[in-house]
């Protein structure tokens, strides 16, 4: 279980404060998928990366399992959305980068990583290099690397946010899938209600100024949603319109 | 096979018959530019005096001498090892200070100034001084080729170091990289290209230093034998020892190339002239 216990960041810029998360506190329990959504500027994107520890939180705390969480936690693994696979290295090696820190040995790396990209379709281009990829299979690779290290936790960024409609929505079914295999917790940043309703089984509202979480909504949808068509069903249809106006109205006042 | 499969061979055909007439095309003017440039100064030199603008004949001619009797290819050599000396401790002392100024911010601040004044002077001037710390031999000469080359390679590997993308830094720092493993797996690697930018910017100062050091520390090599010819006034053998250097740095850039496309691919990729077929 991964508990955000009033947490809040504030930045400073040229003297001025700029509140990017008010006092959210979250629950999200073992092997759930759960959608942070909202406008930009809500603090999401924040949210995930103060979870990772890339940025430091102004207060409150993080705990995973009873720990508290301090600095760069082992357990989890982010995916960005601008992938940045280190271009010097081949696609094989960019998975193996959070093995080696881990001190994996070298022909388990190569196992694990190759296990990895199988799981997201791309065992055949173990030795590519990353600029001879397009940017869905650059993303496949972005999530084999995470996925490598075996993390109790994924953090996913706007994966997906800068692919085209056709590649994305092939993703979202592999990723559902993947996550339905692996059993991880999934933490997954969009701004995207459609693609939140596909994939989550809990939305964290988020919105701006201050950025704050302000509803979690349950998404009552059969499993797998890959049987049928999701944008469809009556029940999403009905939630997708109360998150839009909730998000809406709130932007209004 | 298809009409479909037939259509695309034939255009496929089509397409590389006209890439082909391009490249011909290019080659030919190429060529005939430097046919007429040798033909022009031809017609030139035969009128002029021939200590001013001795003809291309000529020149070719005194440097297939050179060639005969062997003198060419002995300063060849010493001018080699002027440069290579020189290049190498510049870019050992330049990568190297580069990386630590632009890892440690302390030793930035303290080294920069130093660095941007450096830079700025003239070193060429520094000839007399040259001389008298280090004499007239080659050590002399190699600290000049060095003190000419190695600002471009250290100012340019503190950039590289500077620079590297956060959004990979960020994804070392996530899976756990300590600060160390960051500079050797990511920032390093990541300012390579810079490397060989400041490399092949120093190589050209250094090939300056090196002409420069062996007319006036001490006539030896290239630029020694560039002296004397020119203070004899035997203008043909003078251009041809000047388009002897000019190999040079031909085969200096061309080992840079080698390298980079060798061992470095990803940098072409990355700048996206990779040409896939």
């Amino acid at each position: 279980m991964l508990e955000v216990r009033n947490v809040s960041k504030v930045f400073e810029k040229d003297g001025k404060d700029f509140v990017a998360l008010q006092s959210v506190n979250l629950t999200i329990k073992d092997g759930e998928f759960m959608c942070l959504v909202g406008p930009s500027g809500c603090g999401k994107t924040t949210m995930l990366k103060l979870i990772d520890g890339l940025v430091p939180k102004t207060n409150g705390t993080i705990v995973l399992d009873g720990k508290e969480v301090n600095g760069i936690p082992s357990e989890m693994s982010f995916v960005f959305q601008d992938i940045n696979l280190l271009p010097w290295r081949s696609v094989q090696r960019n998975v193996e980068i959070g093995l080696e820190v881990r001190g994996v040995p070298k022909a388990e790396r190569e196992r694990r990583a190759r296990q990895a990209l199988a799981m997201v379709g791309m065992e055949a281009d173990y030795r590519s290099a990353p600029y001879q990829l397009s940017g869905g299979m650059q993303q496949r690779v972005g999530v084999a690397r995470a996925i490598a290290v075996e993390p109790k936790v994924l953090l996913m960024d706007e994966p997906f946010g800068h692919l085209d409609a056709f590649t994305r929505e092939i993703l979202q079914i592999e990723i559902l899938k993947l996550w339905m295999q692996l059993k991880t917790t999934v933490i997954f940043v969009t701004h995207d209600v459609d693609e939140a309703i596909l994939l989550s089984q809990r939305i964290a509202l988020f919105q701006a100024k201050p950025g704050r979480l302000v509803e979690v909504v349950d998404v009552d949808l059969p499993q797998p949603r890959w049987e049928y068509d999701v944008r469809a069903h009556p029940r999403a249809i009905e939630l997708h319109n109360y998150i839009a106006a909730r998000l809406n109205a709130k932007e209004a006042d | 096979m298809s009409q479909a499969q037939m259509d695309i061979k034939s255009g496929l055909a089509a397409q590389r018959a006209k890439r082909k007439t391009q490249a011909t095309r290019d080659n030919a003017l190429r060529i005939g530019a430097i046919v007429a440039f040798l033909l022009v100064w031809y017609l030139i030199a035969i009128r002029t005096n021939p200590i001013l603008l001795p003809t291309p004949l000529a020149v070719a001619e005194s440097l297939w001498q050179m060639v005969v009797s062997g003198q060419i290819f002995g300063a060849f050599l010493t001018s080699f090892e002027d440069l290579f000396g020189g290049l190498i401790l510049a870019g050992v002392l330049g990568i190297g200070i580069g990386i630590l100024m632009g890892r440690y911010p302390t030793i930035e601040k303290i080294l920069d100034p130093f660095v941007a004044f450096a830079n700025a002077t003239p070193m060429v001037a520094m000839v007399p001084i040259v001389i008298i710390w280090f004499g007239i031999g080659y050590p002399a000469r190699v600290f000049f080729v060095l003190i000419l080359a190695v600002w471009s390679i250290l100012v340019n590997t503190l950039a590289g170091i500077k620079n590297v993308n956060r959004g990979m830094m960020e994804v070392g720092l996530s899976f756990g990289l300590s600060e160390a493993q960051i500079v050797r797996s990511i920032s390093m690697p990541a300012a390579i290209p810079y490397i060989l930018a400041g490399v092949r910017v120093g190589l050209g100062k250094a090939i300056v230093g090196m002409i420069i050091g062996e007319m006036d520390i001490a006539l030896a090599g290239l630029g020694g034998l560039a002296a004397t010819y020119g203070d004899a006034f035997r203008t043909n053998y003078l251009l041809a020892v000047v388009f002897s250097a000019t190999v040079f740095g031909v085969i200096f850039v061309a080992l840079l190339n080698l390298v980079q496309t060798k061992w470095y691919p990803w940098i072409a990729g990355v700048a996206g002239r990779q040409v896939s077929e």
